[in-house]
């Protein structure tokens, strides 16, 4: 009897162990994939683009020649496009973020609100280009200005900014404010000496990653109309630009007509890439070094 | 004591926007010059008139329409800024023929849109109704190119009627075999751009003569995905500018077309005016605003520069040049306009 109950016993812990290592490779071939794909791709970028890549090329100007184009246009393009953006966001995606966590009263109001900031975070980011022509460029008549792009990306990643500061102020430990309200501290006094220096790292790092989304993103700037071919560099927020992101998918269009428009592409994705990964270190560091305090 | 800091950061920040945005503001006055649009860049236009004689002008030029036609286009507004006026900024966009023209035909719109077909009466009544006046500008000719897979040894040539026919609904021919017995007996794959190119509006215009298209035919958008799709599949047979052909010689085969006096192969010489492929070849145009010729002179300089140059540069962006009297037409118009 005993002897029948163990025999079953093994088959049936046989069959366990045989489920449980095929569910591990079938993980690690869900991994690997992600990983092939994006050792493939950084591999034909940097073939394709490494060898254009150059100071001459980085500092040049716009051009149809390929030997002679440059991105310096689209680089300044790209900064004076975070100038806007960067403070824009910051300011109201963090004040909204303090209103709904600490001032607002809990209720069917602020639930309404917060579902949908939390589905605007959701929205295919061409419908914001339809919403930047139609309000900035159009009805407040900026054009393809710098100015009416930043605010057009500015509400493409608001709502990340906002969800990420809520978060932030919501780890803040309760005792910490209740014992500045102790301290007969009002609700503002509290908020800018307690809660937001303890929320800040939280606050910078889903900021820094919302810009670096702002960086690569092309579709509501298509809708804006950025000019194909715009040589002069954008001196202001007033000016029309161009950015990293566009100069690729314009070179990559033209590229079955000049066959180096496709290198050129490569090279400006390497630029961005490297843009991209200076901004997400910066906020991995800003995460590290706060994160040790508190 | 940390948060100050970085509302300092911030304070700085705002303040480096802030003083850019004063800095920009002289050239900002030149993007509502070539808007034309506010009292003062009235008199800002005046002053740049008076200035026209020593040749140094500035503000921007504004061009948009046909994909076709903008490697021409780009190709001599970067000429224009590098050897003319480097303070004229000459902006070339490329929303396509149609899309162009709506940004043309507005208040204030653009200075220039290329197209790769001839304005429409709806277009042309809709400039009339907002006081538009529109100069067309024949710049080149383009010859409409049949391309097919580099093993494709049987449809080297065909004649103006084959070729139809392939593309023509309930024609008859699916497959090449339909066209000669001697061909394979396989399905022929047409492919060609999409309803928002010129070049569909010029082949479905033209050359069908507005009969529908096979409904087997690929659209696409991209001239890319139609090099390769072709350069992949031995049945494909795909039609459009002599442009994209002549950049992808290595992986495509043009036919050659027998309009009645032997196969002509689509070529610079034979594409050109009164060439042996002239009924497959088309004149492409850029349209200017009248208005905005006269009122900014860096629109006018930037048009006379464009059709004294525009045959030396058509030529390596795989167009063919207009005939010299054409050219001399044009530049005689827009010298007129000068005062």
């Amino acid at each position: 009897m005993e002897k029948v109950l163990e025999r079953k016993m093994s088959r049936r812990m046989n069959m366990r162990l045989l489920v449980n290592s095929v569910a591990k490779y079938i993980f690690l071939l869900a991994t690997l994939f992600g990983l092939v794909v994006l050792s493939v791709l950084i591999y034909r970028v940097f073939s394709e683009g490494f060898g254009w890549l150059n100071f001459d090329f980085i500092t040049g100007k716009l051009s149809t020649q390929p030997e002679r184009a440059g991105i310096m246009g689209a680089i300044l393009g790209t900064f004076w496009l975070m100038l806007v953006v960067a403070p824009v966001t910051m300011f109201l995606g963090v004040g909204t973020a303090i209103y709904l966590e600490l001032y607002a009263k809990k209720g069917r109001l602020q639930g309404f609100i917060q579902t949908n900031i939390s589905n605007l975070a959701g929205v295919p980011s061409i419908v914001y280009g339809i919403l930047g022509l139609t309000v900035f460029a159009r009805a407040m008549n900026f054009g393809n200005i710098v100015l009416a792009g930043g605010l057009t990306m500015s509400l493409l990643i608001l709502p990340i900014v906002i969800v990420a500061s809520q978060e932030a102020i919501r780890a803040v430990p309760n005792p910490l404010s209740e014992a500045s309200y102790g301290m007969g501290a009002t609700k503002w006094q509290t908020i800018k000496e307690i809660i937001l220096p303890v929320a800040l790292p939280g606050i910078l790092t889903g900021a820094i990653l919302s810009l670096s989304r702002a960086i690569g993103e092309t579709a509501p700037l298509v809708v804006i109309g950025i000019p194909a071919l715009l040589i002069p560099f954008p001196g202001g927020i007033l000016d029309k630009f161009t950015v990293l992101p566009m100069q690729i998918y314009y070179w990559t269009l033209d590229s079955s007509l000049t066959a180096e428009y496709a290198n050129l592409a490569a090279a400006t994705i390497i630029v961005l890439l490297v843009a991209l990964l200076l901004l997400n270190t910066t906020a991995i560091i800003i995460r590290n070094k706060f994160q040790q305090k508190h | 004591m940390k948060l100050k800091k970085y509302l300092l950061f911030l304070a700085i920040a705002a303040l480096a926007a802030v003083i850019a945005a004063c800095g920009a503001e002289p050239k900002a006055n030149n993007d509502e010059q070539s808007k034309g649009n506010n009292e003062e860049s009235k008199s800002n236009n005046e002053e740049s008139k008076d200035n026209s004689n020593s040749e140094k002008l500035e503000g921007s030029v504004v061009i948009d329409g046909s994909g076709t036609v903008y490697p021409l286009m780009a190709r001599i507004a970067e000429e224009y800024m590098i050897n003319e006026q480097e303070n004229v900024s000459v902006e070339v966009s490329r929303a396509g023929t149609s899309a162009g023209f709506k940004k043309f035909l507005v208040k204030d719109g653009t200075d220039f849109n290329d197209a790769s077909r001839q304005i429409k009466d709806e277009e042309a009544a809709e400039a009339k109704d907002l006081g538009i006046e529109v100069k067309e500008l024949k710049v080149a000719l383009d010859g409409l190119t049949f391309v097919i897979n580099k093993e494709n040894d049987w449809a080297k040539e065909m004649t103006p009627e084959q070729l139809i026919s392939i593309f023509k609904a309930d024609s008859g021919v699916k497959k090449w075999s339909d066209l000669d017995p001697s061909w394979p007996d396989e399905e022929i794959k047409p492919m060609g751009p999409n309803e928002n190119h010129g070049t569909y509006e010029f082949f479905y215009e033209t050359i069908l003569e507005k009969q529908d298209l096979v409904d087997t035919v690929n659209l696409q958008q991209d001239y890319s995905t139609l090099v390769n799709l072709v350069a992949e599949d031995v049945n494909g047979i795909a039609f459009f500018g002599f442009g994209y052909y002549v950049n992808n010689k290595d992986k495509l085969e043009a036919v050659h077309v027998d309009f009645g006096s032997g196969a002509v192969e689509p070529s610079l010489d034979t594409i050109s005016e009164d060439g042996d492929y002239a009924q497959f070849t088309r004149p492409v145009f850029t349209y200017l605003n009248v208005q905005h010729a006269t009122e900014k002179p860096q629109v006018l300089d930037y048009a006379i520069y464009l059709m004294h140059n525009i045959n030396n540069f058509a030529g390596e962006t795989g167009f063919a040049p207009i005939p010299d009297e054409e050219v001399k037409e044009g530049v005689e118009y827009l010298d007129g306009l000068k005062n």
